[in-house]
Parts: C-alpha cells; sequence; structure tokens
C-alpha cells in the first residue's frame, strides 16, 4: 500500500483503495465471501425446523449447502484462475450442451413444485439445465458480440443471431414452466445488447414485447395470477396467498432494529412457508434485525457495484459484455427476490443468490462471480500488481529461507 | 448509468426495510405476537380417593379425548370404518359424530393413550386429540355409594367426589406459550404460566374388606327378600368412625349412567324413615336417666291401650302380660313402651331424643344427606308422645340410628360420626381430619344398663335370639316399622332393621342394617338379623377384637 495515502483524508483514503489496481478484485471477493458465509449461518438456522421436520436431523439441509457452497467455492477459484481466452473458447459448447440438456429435460426431467425442469442425478442430487444455460447465455453471448464488434452498429447483426438463439432457450425454459428463470435470462440478454451499445428503441420494443409474453403466461397459471392477487393485496386472505407476504412482514416487523438473535426465528417454525429458500430473507430480518438486512443489501450493492465497475473500466470489449450480463441476472435476481420478500413485488420463485438453499442456484452464481474475479484478474494493472506481489512474496520467501538456513 | 440505477433501486428496498422494521414495526409485531400466543390449561392431576389402609378406591389415570375438526374431515364414511374396530364403536354412529360442518366436536372421551396411538397411526384428516384424565374406580363398585362418581367433565357429581371436590380437583393452571402455523410450540419462544396445583387425596375410615362383606351381605339378602334396597353402617363406636356404609342395590361408578340414579344415592344417609322400635331405646333411655322406671321395673301390659282418642295394638296380639322393663324392651311391646312413656313429659322426650341426634344432620358432611324429621313438642298432639315413643311419627337415617346406638355403647358420649380419616396435599403432608365433636347424652350407668336389656332381645326369649354370635356378647334391638311413602302420603310396605353391638359388655362396633320394604316378611330379627350376624362377626375378626370372655347376665323378661 502506497505510504502517502496513510495521511490523506477519509474520502481521499476511499478514493485511493478504490482505485488501487485489484481493488474491484477485492471487492468481489470480500463482498462473495461475506454474502456466502452468512448464508451459511442463515441455512443452518432456517433450515433446521424443515430438516428436522423431513429428515430428524435439523442440520441435513444445512449440511448439503455447506457441501454446494465448498465445491462451488473451489469451482469458482479454479474459474477466477483460467485465461479469458480458454473461457471464450468454451461459449459454443456450453450453448450446444445447454440445448441437448434443456430439450433432455423435458424428456427425462422429474418436477419439483410444479416445474419440471430438474435432471436427478441419484440420491438427493438434481441438476437444473435451466441454470447451465444463464451461464452459457452469458458466454456465448459476450463471445458473439465482441466477434461482431466492428459491426455492431448494423441492427441486423446485433440483434442475429443473439435474439433469435436467446429466444429458443426462453422458450425451452417456458416449456419447463420455470417462469422465474425466464425472468433472469431475459436481463442477461438485455444487460449484452446495453453494454453492446444497442440503443433505446431496442430496449422498449423488447420491454414490450416481454411484458405482453409474461402477462399473457402469468394469465395462463392460475398461481402466477394468485401470487400476483396477493401482491396488490396481502391482507385480502391472510389464510391463502397472502400468507407467506403476512408472515415475512411479521418477521421483519418482530426483528425490529437488532433482530431477535441469531436461530431465535419464530416464523421458521412452519408458519413462513420456504423459509429456508425464497424468504429467507424474511428470517435474516427477523433474527438480525434491520442492522443485518441493510448490511446484507449494502454487500449486494457492493457486489453489484464491482461487476458494473469492472465493465465500466476494463478496456476487454468481452469483459464489458459478461460483466454487465452477470451484473444484471445477480442485479435482477437479487430485486425480484427482496422485492417479492419485501412485498413490493410480484412472487415470482427466485432464491436470493448467494444465500438462499440450493445448490442449483449457488453453483451457477459462484461460477459466474469465478468469472467475474477472472476477469478482474486479468485487467493489465491487476494483472501487473498480481506479478509484483508474488515477486515480493517469492523474495520475501527465499529471504526467510536464507536466513532460517543462515541461522542454522 | 447502471450504477446510478442500482443505488436507486438498492436505496428504495433499504428504504422498504426501514418501513418494515423500524417505522411500522411496532404494531405489526404486536399483531404477530398475539396471533402466536396461545394459552392451554394445564390439568390438574385430581386426588385419590383411599380406603383406610391405603387402598386406592378412586385414581385418576392419563387419558385422551379424540376429536374432531368436520370440516377437515374428507371421506367421514371411511375414517368411521377405519376408527369402528379400534375405538369398539357403531361405524353409523361414529360417521355421524364425523360429518358435518363443526370445527371441534368429541369423537371418544378418556381412552387410554395406546388407543389414541392406534387412532393417531393412522394420520386421518381432521380426527384430533386432547389430553384429558380419566377416572377410574378400581375396585369397582366397592364403596360406590360412598366415593360417587364424576360427570364427563372429571367434576365430582355424585358421594364425596362431589362433596370434596374443591379439594380433590386441585387447581388447573394455565400455560401461555408461541406456536407456529401448525399449532406447534416453538422450543425458542417466550412461554409464562401457572402450574397446576394438584388435588389432596382423601383418606376413608372406611375399611375395604369390612365394606365388601357389608356390601356382599346386603346385596344378597336385599335379593332373596325382593326387598327395594338395603343398608348396612359398620361404626366404631369409640371415635365415631364408619368402617363400612353399604347401600345395596348399588352401582358402577365407572359407568354411572348405566344405573338407577336412585342407586347412586347413599341410601344409609339421604333416605329418612320411621324407625319403629329401635326408637324404644332412646325411649327406655329417658325412662332410665328420669328414674321412671328401672330394668326390672314390674309391668302390667294390657293386649290394647287408648290413649287420647286412639286404640293402640302389639304387633301381635296377646292376653294381658306380666313383663318387666327389660321384657318390654326384649319382646318390643309398644304397649309396654306407652306404659312408661306416659311417665315422661313431651319436652323431656323431646330433649332426649334430640340429644341422641334425632332430627339434626350428623356432622359428618356428606351431600345431599337427609336430616330426617323430628315434631317439636309444642306441635305435638294427644297421640304423639305415646307414638314417638316406639318409634313413629320421626324419621331418621341409617347412619343417625346407628349413632344413637354407638352412643350407648361409649358409655353416653355421642360421637359425631365421620367417614374422612385423614387428607394428604400434593406434597405429602397428611393432614388428619380434626377430632370429631362429643356430647355426653345418657349417663355410662344408664348406658350400661340399657346394653344389659339389649342383650336380652338377642336372648331366647328375645325377638332377635338369631342373631347371636359365638363367643361374643351381643346387645341389639330390632325394628319393624311401617314404611311412610311419601308418593301416597300413607304407609306401604315395611322397613326391617336390627341394630346391634358387640362385644355387649365393652362394646367396640356397632352394625346397622335396614331391609326396605322386603316381600316375603317384614321382622326386622328375622330380615334384617342375619345380615347383622355375618357382617359383625366379619368385623370383629377384621378389627382383631377379642371375645371378652364374660357371660350375659341372666335377666328376668316376666314376672
Amino acid at each position: 500500500m502506497n505510504a502517502t495515502l496513510v495521511h490523506e483524508r477519509p474520502v481521499g483514503r476511499v478514493r485511493g483503495l478504490l482505485s488501487s489496481p485489484l481493488a474491484t478484485y477485492h471487492l468481489l471477493v470480500g463482498s462473495t465471501t461475506l454474502l456466502l458465509a452468512l448464508g451459511l449461518v442463515m441455512v443452518l438456522s432456517a433450515s433446521s425446523v424443515e430438516s428436522y421436520k423431513v429428515f430428524g436431523s435439523s442440520f441435513v439441509l444445512a449440511q448439503r449447502q455447506f457441501m454446494f457452497a465448498g465445491f462451488g467455492v473451489v469451482l469458482m477459484l479454479v474459474i477466477s484462475r483460467v485465461p479469458i481466452a480458454s473461457i471464450r473458447r468454451l461459449a459454443w459448447p456450453l450453448l450446444g450442451g445447454s440445448f441437448v440438456l434443456l430439450v433432455a429435460v423435458l424428456v427425462i426431467g422429474v418436477s419439483v413444485a410444479g416445474q419440471r425442469n430438474w435432471i436427478a442425478l441419484g440420491g438427493p442430487f438434481r441438476f437444473q439445465p435451466s441454470e447451465l444455460a444463464k451461464l452459457a447465455l452469458v458466454i456465448w453471448g459476450a463471445d458473439l458480440l465482441t466477434r461482431k464488434q466492428t459491426m455492431l452498429r448494423d441492427p441486423r447483426h446485433l440483434l442475429v443471431p443473439l435474439l433469435p438463439i436467446s429466444g429458443l432457450i426462453v422458450a425451452l425454459v417456458l416449456l419447463e414452466k420455470d417462469l422465474g428463470t425466464v425472468l433472469i435470462l431475459m436481463p442477461i440478454v438485455a444487460g449484452l445488447l446495453f453494454a453492446a451499445g444497442a440503443g433505446a428503441w431496442v430496449f422498449l420494443g423488447l420491454g414490450a414485447l416481454a411484458g405482453a409474453a409474461i402477462a399473457l403466461l402469468s394469465m395462463g397459471a392460475s398461481y402466477r395470477m394468485g401470487r400476483f392477487a396477493a401482491w396488490l393485496n396481502p391482507d385480502a386472505d391472510p389464510l391463502g396467498v397472502g400468507w407467506q407476504l403476512t408472515h415475512a412482514r411479521y418477521a421483519f416487523a418482530v426483528g425490529g432494529w437488532w433482530g431477535q438473535g441469531l436461530g431465535a426465528s419464530r416464523e421458521k417454525w412452519g408458519s413462513l412457508p420456504e423459509a429456508h429458500t425464497d424468504f429467507i430473507f424474511a428470517v435474516v430480518g427477523e433474527e438480525l434485525g434491520l442492522l443485518g438486512t441493510i448490511t446484507m443489501l449494502v454487500l449486494f450493492c457492493v457486489l453489484i457495484m464491482s461487476a458494473l465497475k469492472l465493465a465500466r473500466d476494463s478496456q476487454d470489449f468481452f469483459v464489458q459484455l459478461a460483466s454487465t450480463a452477470i451484473a444484471a441476472w445477480i442485479g435482477i435476481q437479487t430485486l425480484l427476490n427482496l422485492g417479492a420478500v419485501l412485498g413490493v413485488l410480484p412472487i415470482t420463485g427466485v432464491p436470493l443468490p448467494l444465500v438462499s438453499y440450493g445448490g442449483s442456484s449457488l453453483l451457477p452464481t459462484l461460477i459466474a462471480l469465478g468469472l467475474l474475479m477472472a476477469f478482474a484478474r486479468q485487467e493489465p494493472a491487476a494483472r501487473k500488481a498480481l506479478a509484483d506481489r508474488a515477486r515480493k512474496r517469492a523474495r520475501a520467501s527465499s529471504a526467510r529461507r536464507a536466513e532460517s538456513a543462515g541461522a542454522r | 448509468m447502471l450504477m446510478v440505477m442500482t443505488l436507486i433501486v438498492m436505496s428504495l428496498l433499504g428504504a422498504r426495510l426501514v418501513e418494515l422494521q423500524a417505522v411500522t414495526a411496532d404494531g405489526t409485531a404486536t399483531l404477530a405476537e398475539s396471533q402466536r400466543m396461545r394459552t392451554s390449561v394445564d390439568l390438574a392431576q385430581r386426588g385419590r380417593i383411599l380406603d383406610a389402609n391405603g387402598a386406592v378406591l378412586a385414581t385418576s389415570v392419563i387419558a385422551r379425548n379424540i376429536t374432531v375438526d368436520q370440516t377437515l374431515v374428507k371421506d367421514a364414511a371411511a375414517e368411521a370404518e377405519a376408527l369402528a374396530p379400534i375405538l369398539g364403536a357403531d361405524p353409523l354412529e361414529l360417521e355421524r359424530k364425523l360429518a358435518g360442518t363443526k370445527r371441534f366436536a368429541y369423537v371418544a372421551r378418556g381412552v387410554t393413550p395406546a388407543v389414541w396411538e392406534q387412532v393417531s397411526a393412522l394420520a386421518l384428516p381432521g380426527i384430533l386429540s386432547e389430553s384429558t384424565t380419566k377416572r377410574v374406580y378400581p375396585s369397582g363398585s366397592l364403596a360406590a355409594n360412598v366415593v360417587g362418581f364424576v360427570g364427563r367433565d372429571g367434576r365430582g357429581l355424585g358421594g364425596l367426589e362431589y362433596g370434596q371436590q374443591d379439594l380433590l380437583a386441585g387447581k388447573n393452571g394455565e400455560m401461555t406459550y408461541e406456536v407456529a402455523g401448525g399449532g406447534r410450540r416453538i422450543p425458542t419462544g417466550q412461554e409464562e404460566g401457572i402450574n397446576a396445583i394438584a388435588g389432596s387425596d382423601v383418606t376413608l375410615t372406611i375399611d375395604r374388606d369390612i365394606q365388601f362383606e357389608a356390601q356382599s351381605a346386603i346385596a344378597e339378602r336385599v335379593r332373596e327378600a325382593q326387598a327395594d334396597g338395603g343398608t348396612v353402617v359398620v361404626m366404631d363406636s369409640r371415635t365415631g368412625r364408619i368402617l363400612a356404609l353399604a347401600s345395596a342395590p348399588t352401582f358402577d361408578p365407572n359407568s354411572p349412567g348405566s344405573s338407577d340414579p336412585a342407586d347412586r344415592n347413599n341410601r344409609a344417609l339421604t333416605e329418612a324413615f320411621e324407625p319403629g322400635s329401635t326408637a324404644k331405646i332412646m325411649t327406655m333411655a329417658a325412662v332410665l336417666e328420669r328414674h321412671v322406671a328401672t330394668p326390672t321395673t314390674r309391668l302390667t301390659v294390657p293386649p290394647t291401650i287408648k290413649v287420647s282418642d286412639k286404640l293402640f295394638h302389639d304387633a301381635e296380639d296377646h292376653p294381658t302380660e306380666k313383663l318387666t322393663l327389660t321384657g318390654v324392651l326384649a319382646k318390643s311391646s309398644n304397649i309396654g313402651t306407652i306404659l312408661v312413656a306416659q311417665k315422661l313429659t313431651p319436652v323431656v322426650l323431646y330433649s332426649y331424643l334430640k340429644r341422641f341426634g334425632i332430627g339434626e344432620r350428623t356432622g359428618m358432611g356428606f351431600p345431599g344427606e337427609a336430616r330426617g324429621f323430628l315434631p317439636v313438642p309444642s306441635s305435638w298432639s294427644g297421640t304423639s308422645l305415646p307414638t314417638i315413643a316406639f318409634g313413629q311419627g320421626l324419621s331418621v337415617t341409617s347412619v343417625q340410628a346407628a349413632s344413637v346406638f354407638a352412643t350407648i355403647a361409649n358409655d353416653g358420649v355421642r360421637v359425631t360420626p365421620s367417614l374422612i380419616a385423614s387428607t394428604t396435599d400434593p406434597d405429602g403432608t397428611v393432614r388428619p381430619s380434626a377430632a370429631p365433636a362429643t356430647r355426653r347424652v345418657i349417663s355410662p350407668s344408664t348406658a350400661s344398663q340399657l346394653r344389659t336389656m339389649m342383650e336380652a332381645v338377642v336372648s331366647e326369649g328375645g325377638t332377635a335370639a338369631g342373631v347371636r354370635i359365638p363367643g361374643y356378647r351381643v346387645a341389639g334391638k330390632t325394628a319393624t316399622a311401617q314404611r311412610y311413602e311419601p308418593s301416597c302420603k300413607c304407609y306401604k310396605g315395611y322397613v326391617a332393621s336390627f341394630i346391634g353391638m358387640a362385644p355387649a359388655d365393652a362394646p367396640q362396633l356397632v352394625v346397622a342394617v335396614s331391609l326396605i320394604n322386603p316381600r316375603n316378611g317384614h321382622f326386622g330379627g328375622a330380615e334384617a338379623g342375619p345380615v347383622f350376624k355375618d357382617v359383625m362377626s366379619f368385623a370383629l375378626q377384621a378389627q382383631r377384637i377379642p371375645p371378652t370372655g364374660t357371660r350375659s347376665p341372666v335377666t328376668k323378661l316376666t314376672w
């Protein structure tokens, strides 16, 4: 660290830290680690009752989540070391694999909670091809647009084949009745287009199309209409669809400023459905209070802003596109989840990234964050700083070796 | 631009959080807590009822009431079919209980935990349970008319279960705690409440073995004599403790509903009847106390006697007899009794009857106890004195009558009869009943003379020669009273009784036997005597009372 910074004013100091070459990387690692750690603690707390009810032990679900997290963190760390060029080479294989699996799931998939979008892997392990599709769309889309970088002024090159292919993926996911994933896939495409400099008319057109499609689909499924009605007026039917929202509101209110304390949630004892998955934020609110929820909100803010900062600062067009897409993915997923739990958006059934229980959501998120970390490490300034640090460490350790050898 | 949008959206979410967790939190949190709080009753364990030696006559066990939320029942017929074999109930009747729109109704009350486990294992929708306690009477009808019975809600409805309700019931506690959606208690939630205070045990003076003998003997006699009913009172004359109190026919307190309500009463305490000749003993007591006559006073007893406007007879016609006062009692002569009673004033006779406890409750505190009837002297007509002297125109309960004889047995001191020996607090502290009130009624010598006179009753020339118990000296009195029937306000049938004590020279036990409306005879000695003999013999053995080894004095009945 630069010694002169120590004497500057605090604001200047923060600015100085943010402008350091590895700032983005550290912010990504820091916010990811804290959110994941907080998430694991909350899953342990919020899943204990459900876990005991189903498995006779309070720790089964938490153990699984720890396993998912351990596996995911290793994947994330490995991916964060992979060169960008290698990542880009995976674009088409990922897309192809996603197609095959999305079609396969329609044939051999199993249904969970009304959505036929899981492939059983034996035992308690299942896999959702639609989650892989998110990653594939990010990498393939960014790679595609990067190749066409010089031709993007022409709307035909901008939109084709990006829109037809992603449209096909969306259609397949819709066949699985997985509206939640569609709501993430669309922001990914929008993020790609935005970073590629698409004009406002593109977004207006796509927005209108997507809005109409969602409205139509929502009308088609009664449970979605119910969720929508409950969102509009949660008190109308507090024992029916509004139940979950009412109890989420109770949880936040009971939590108050400082919370009831870790483990002390009352709502998780069966009153609040999906307490450890989609509605885990309500349990955070009840146990850790406003202090905990605002902390978590700030951590998400830091995570998303870091991704956007990476997109802004990078000179690599692929990094700009992919980072924006991932920021849109994580950002919109966070917004949809928190909005639903806080009762300001309809319930769409998307989990809270890094926090909610479920390996199927956690693994792709950690991989996406691993990609962001890889991008951040391969920024020229960061690369140089990492090389310096490695050299310094090598020197220090050889000096220590020499010292200890001398002492002998 | 995206960064600004992110910050704005996050700030809006943050603002919403502040609204939910700070601004509107208090009201919502109060609502949430009030919905979570549940109050349940912590049932107090009802005290047991024990016999004098600690044998359990009534106790409470843990049980379940099976209930139904009819709105959750999907197929009442199928559920009834599944429940019927476990509950041993009629499927159609069960189906009626399950079908409907009530959120709460009883399906079966007081089933054992094992039965509920079987029902619970079926996991039938809408079938729930509540914990409760069930009153059980391990000895069935033994002492049932003393112990009483409880209603469906576990409150005492008869006997001491009713009389000692407050003491037995204890005090239910109340628990307030938080529940989750499914009604499950939240272990980490707050809870507060008052623990239940268990009821006290009540230990009776009743001896189970003597009670059994008394019940069996009277039940059999009632059957043989085709009587309406019968009672036996066994009393320790020195302490006033009632060792047995039988009433036949009786009932099973485990299922009181299946019995005749009249059989649930304790006839020895709740039914008053004209005592008849056993009342002569009180007339004799007054005569001796007032020195109007002695046991050997010679009386000439005519076949009939006219008092005021009424002509009195004896039970059996006879020529003029020459009887001693002892002979008058031994032969139960009405006319002889009238002859000596006429030497007393109404006020004197009344005051002795009163001091023997006639016309007032015994003071043992049994619910529904009858007071009996004794008219005040100012209302007496010309024939009142003679009729009351031989036991008509007044009424007593069996226990009151037994108490009169116990007073004579106890050298003239009346001890208030008692049924409860002690109570035991839930913490084990034993609280003996207060010493019973005592009062002197007649002098010891009068009492002693009366006992000797009563020994003559069971002598060869007496009315109850058949009740003698080998080895023991027995004193007693027969009675054959016309029974006053309240429904027709007329005399109808008889009450045949025998009340006696043993050993006659140092009495410890009094046994009073009454047979209500026997159909195949009505003389007290013949009808009630055998029961007296059975029960007294058994009680003497059970109480380990040895014979005194003395011989009855020879008394002259005639001259």
